[in-house]
């Protein structure tokens, strides 16, 4: 590796560090984990920068940020012993967190507060798309890329994830 | 438009990612619809409310010297000369490997081949009237019966005393050359010994296999392939190979 080639891959790639360790943040749910895992996805990423054909910033977001999720899954599965994919029952959960929150404390936390539970709640599926999109403002096709799934797919859990959240909204206002 | 149909285009109609068309369809369907227009305001005040509350987390200072130390770390890990050379070496080597890889692969089929043959052999010596050509439990008959028809003279021996008496031989044609089959049996056993000139006769194989029911020996000495073929159970049948060796290596 060139010192140029160094050069090239800071300007490419860590400038994207805050979008990383922000989907890093909401993969892992811990301020710890999720730094090991842009450490470890940034070194992977240099490693691997021979690999990357792209030139535009945008690109070098969407290929940073798609090692970043396979090192979050990667490292769920080696240090907590389960996946994140896993993790979460879709429709257990769901059941769950209306149990835990009656609409009494939801309204007590509220909007804010409600929101940001119902994300960290969400199936990790869920929740990547809707960090991407809603955070990130990926398009559908970057949101696939990183996500190793079909456009479609990407389509369908976003629609999802909102109607989750929508309901936990709804539930707080009590304006729907 | 179906509601389901609707809700699965609209969040991609909000975020701009429906085609033309489809956006114009389920915009007539949206000034039709009140339910689904109500839906709509729904759906956008969710997208407005994750992006106005919801946090982005900025990377940490001390995680950008993390990241920054590590990578340069690792470009002086690397700056020790691994270069075209050392990285054509390397192919060079795969190659080598490839090649070699795809080598045995052949001899291991020709291999795999060739104790087929055997075995089919085998087999059809246990045929009514096919075992032996000479019957004799006569060394010295066998072994002279084979000139004039091979190009070698095989070695034959007799363990009768050893519970594995000759029974006869006979010619067989295996690889693509004659070879000389020998017949021994133990009890009601029977145990064909294939073998020829390691010279210019089929070389190859595993030192023991199971196909069928049938036990398959090979090694090789300097003088002689051999192949050791019976339904025998494989310990006496390596008992019997052991005589052999024996045998062959203090011949003559």
């Amino acid at each position: 590796m060139e010192s140029s080639e160094l050069e090239r891959f800071e300007a490419v790639v860590l400038p994207h560090l805050d979008a990383a360790y922000t989907l890093a943040r909401y993969l892992t749910r811990s301020d710890h984990d999720a730094q090991d895992v842009v450490q470890d996805a940034s070194l992977r990423a240099f490693r691997h920068f021979g690999t990357f054909r792209g030139a535009g910033s945008a690109e070098g977001r969407a290929w940073l940020l798609a090692i970043v999720r396979n090192t979050a899954y990667t490292w769920q599965r080696r240090h907590h012993g389960d996946t994140l994919t896993t993790a979460f029952d879709e429709e257990r959960h769901s059941e769950a967190a209306a149990d835990e929150h009656p609409e009494a404390a939801l309204v007590a936390q509220g909007e804010r507060a409600a929101l940001r539970r119902a994300i960290d709640e969400l199936p990790p599926e869920f929740r990547e798309v809707i960090v991407l999109r809603e955070l990130e403002e990926l398009s559908y096709k970057e949101i696939a890329e990183v996500a190793g799934v079909p456009v479609g797919t990407v389509m369908s859990r976003l629609s999802r994830a909102r109607r989750r959240l929508e309901e936990v909204l709804c539930a707080t206002t009590e304006d729907c | 438009m179906t509601h389901p149909a609707f809700e699965a285009q609209l969040d991609a109609y909000l975020d701009g990612e429906l085609a033309t068309p489809d956006a114009a369809e389920l915009e007539q369907h949206l000034r039709a619809c009140p339910d689904c227009s109500r839906l709509e305001q729904r759906r956008r005040a969710v997208s407005a409310a994750v992006r106005e509350h919801v946090l982005r987390f900025p990377a940490p200072d001390t995680l950008r010297a993390r990241v920054r130390s590590a990578v340069r770390a690792d470009v002086k890990r690397r700056v020790q000369p691994r270069s075209y050379w050392s990285a054509l070496a390397v192919a060079a080597s795969l190659a080598v490997v490839a090649v070699g890889g795809w080598q045995a692969g052949l001899r291991h089929a020709a291999s795999d081949a060739l104790a087929d043959q055997l075995l089919s052999s085998h087999v059809r010596s246990l045929m009514p009237g096919h075992l032996i050509d000479v019957q004799s439990s006569d060394q010295h008959t066998v072994k002279p019966w084979f000139n004039g028809k091979l190009d070698f003279s095989p070695p034959v021996y007799d363990f009768a005393g050893r519970g594995f008496p000759l029974i006869g031989g006979r010619l067989e044609y295996v690889g693509g050359r004659p070879v000389a089959a020998l017949v021994y049996g133990r009890r009601q056993h029977l145990i064909n010994v294939f073998l020829w000139p390691t010279e210019g006769g089929p070389t190859g194989g595993r030192p023991a296999t199971t196909r069928q029911g049938y036990h398959l020996l090979h090694w090789t000495t300097p003088a002689y392939s051999y192949w050791v073929a019976s339904d025998l159970g494989l310990p006496e049948l390596r008992d019997f190979a052991a005589l052999l060796q024996r045998g062959d290596s203090v011949a003559p």
